[in-house]
């Protein structure tokens, strides 16, 4: 029995580890889709009028951008007890680059594009409300560690990191939604803002919980 | 004296000669340039409907023509055919008023599509037929009844509440629907634009980001194709032309209106441009 249901989790893992890979790729194509910089290309297209009027949009547009790429490498690495054990100094590394990226280039960047996202009020909140609690949660994250709470680090990292991956959620959600109703394109945006990061929130708690509130 | 009398004698003869017989040596020649029926001058609009055509081949069955009369006299008539983005030079004859069938026109002949059209005007209809030059096309010959109709351009004109928008020409297949006996089949789903080509006019707002970031590629098309639709340009795309050859007020009237679009449309015309570009690339694949 437990060596079966060990096997299982391993195959899972497998499974995560490649699905995580795939989607990670997919996210740095996206990212590259930006380079050269142009003001008129990929997403910034249905934006010229927040390039022509806001200043700082395309600027705090390409630190989001290219910043974010970066905290998905922390799925690569964070939550790997493998690592953890033998090489903490990696762990810790890379939670320092994930931890000052979030919190000083990402997560405000993202409040900030978020307040002027598409599909109106409904996901302009979803976006910046999302920002708020990523940066949130990255810094109980690094001050449970600060003060020895390995546990509680654990749980707010979860939280985090759950929110990260709302990156790629959404866009995956995205191509559900449209591949199965056709819905007018915004529509299907502001639905995605919402549907990209709450059902994460809810999953990574329901783990939190079987995990150590047994 | 008496040559004085002769010459005055000539003179009087040649004007009494000038007086008598008036014009009758240039009588034929003002005649064949004496324009006739000015009141077919102008556009004749209708279907163009394929009678003759290769059975295995797709073909469009009915495409929407302008024959266009411009001048009509003994010795030629000149016309335009402006018909799914092809816009040809007319010449040929018009035997009598009386006679059947009295219009006889060739299109040039260089362009593969050319071909003879053969037609007659009754009270308020023109009928007729075309047959190709070149047999090996899908389509050898057409029937046409036509109406008269000018074209004339409004930026108010909008599609009519009537059509439906159902592309019919790009499905995407399907494996969706199970039978009973637990078969599937492919279901073809065609796009269908929103109320929002019936609604938007490139031809008179500044259009705005704001107003096209919910708009599918199929409606950012058909509003741009509208703005071309009211100058009379004729559509190369079938997959256009369905939307546009149904509706009352479109006429085909030109191959290129670049030089007739006013500087709003102009604008327009890009920004819809750009978002038909990023609908293409983002709209159901993984991104935005």
């Amino acid at each position: 029995m437990v060596p079966q249901s060990s096997k299982a989790n391993s195959i899972l893992k497998w499974i995560w580890r490649l699905a995580f890979s795939i989607f990670f790729y997919l996210m740095l194509a996206i990212t590259l889709r930006y380079f050269p910089i142009n003001p008129d290309v990929a997403f910034l297209q249905i934006k010229q009028s927040e390039i022509s009027s806001v200043p700082a949009y395309f600027s705090v547009f390409y630190i989001h951008v290219c910043s974010s790429a970066f905290t998905l490498l922390a799925g690569f690495t964070q939550f790997s007890n493998t690592i953890l054990r033998k090489h903490p100094s990696i762990h810790k590394r890379i939670g320092i680059v994930y931890v000052y990226t979030v919190i000083l280039l990402s997560a405000p960047s993202g409040i900030y594009i978020g307040y002027f996202a598409n599909g109106g009020i409904t996901s302009k909140i979803s976006f910046m409300l999302l920002g708020i609690l990523w940066f949130l949660f990255t810094i109980l994250g690094i001050r449970m560690i600060k003060i020895g709470r390995t546990s509680a680090h654990e749980q707010w990292m979860l939280r985090s990191f759950a929110l990260a991956f709302s990156a790629i959620t959404l866009r995956l959600w995205k191509v559900i939604l449209v591949f199965l109703f056709h819905p007018p394109p915004m529509d299907v945006y502001r639905i995605i803002a919402w549907l990209g990061w709450i059902p994460n929130l809810l999953i990574i708690e329901w783990y939190i919980a079987k995990k150590y509130k047994k | 004296m008496k040559k004085i009398i002769y010459v005055l004698l000539a003179i009087a003869l040649v004007s009494c000669r000038k007086d008598k017989q008036p014009v009758t040596p240039t009588v034929t020649t003002i005649d064949n340039v004496e324009e006739l029926h000015t009141e077919w001058y102008g556009s004749w609009v209708g279907d163009f409907e394929a009678e003759e055509y290769d059975q295995n081949k797709d073909i469009v069955y009915v495409n929407k023509i302008n024959i266009s009369i411009k001048k009509i006299t003994y010795n030629d008539v000149i016309a335009q055919s402006i018909v799914a983005g092809n816009s040809r030079p007319l010449s040929g004859s018009f035997s009598s008023p009386d006679a059947d069938g009295n219009f006889v026109l060739t299109e040039p002949g260089d362009n593969k599509y050319d071909g003879t059209f053969t037609f007659k005007i009754k009270g308020d209809t023109l009928s007729g037929s075309w047959t190709s030059i070149n047999k090996n096309i899908p389509v050898t010959k057409r029937t046409f009844k036509l109406v008269k109709k000018q074209f004339a351009y409004d930026p108010e004109l909008m599609l009519p509440e009537e059509g439906d928008y159902v592309d019919r020409y790009n499905p995407k297949m399907e494996k969706t629907e199970v039978t009973e006996d637990g078969e599937t089949y492919n279901e073809a789903l065609f796009r269908q634009a929103s109320e929002s080509v019936r609604t938007i006019n490139g031809s008179t707002t500044a259009l705005k980001e704001e107003g096209l970031k919910n708009l599918k590629k199929i409606d950012l098309e058909i509003i741009r194709n509208t703005i071309f639709a009211r100058h009379g340009y004729t559509f190369k795309k079938k997959s256009v032309r369905q939307f546009f050859d149904p509706v009352e007020w479109y006429v085909p009237v030109s191959e290129d209106v670049s030089g007739d679009l006013t500087d709003l449309e102009k604008k327009n015309i890009v920004l819809l441009k750009r978002f038909e570009k990023y609908a293409e690339d983002n709209y159901d694949s993984f991104g935005r």
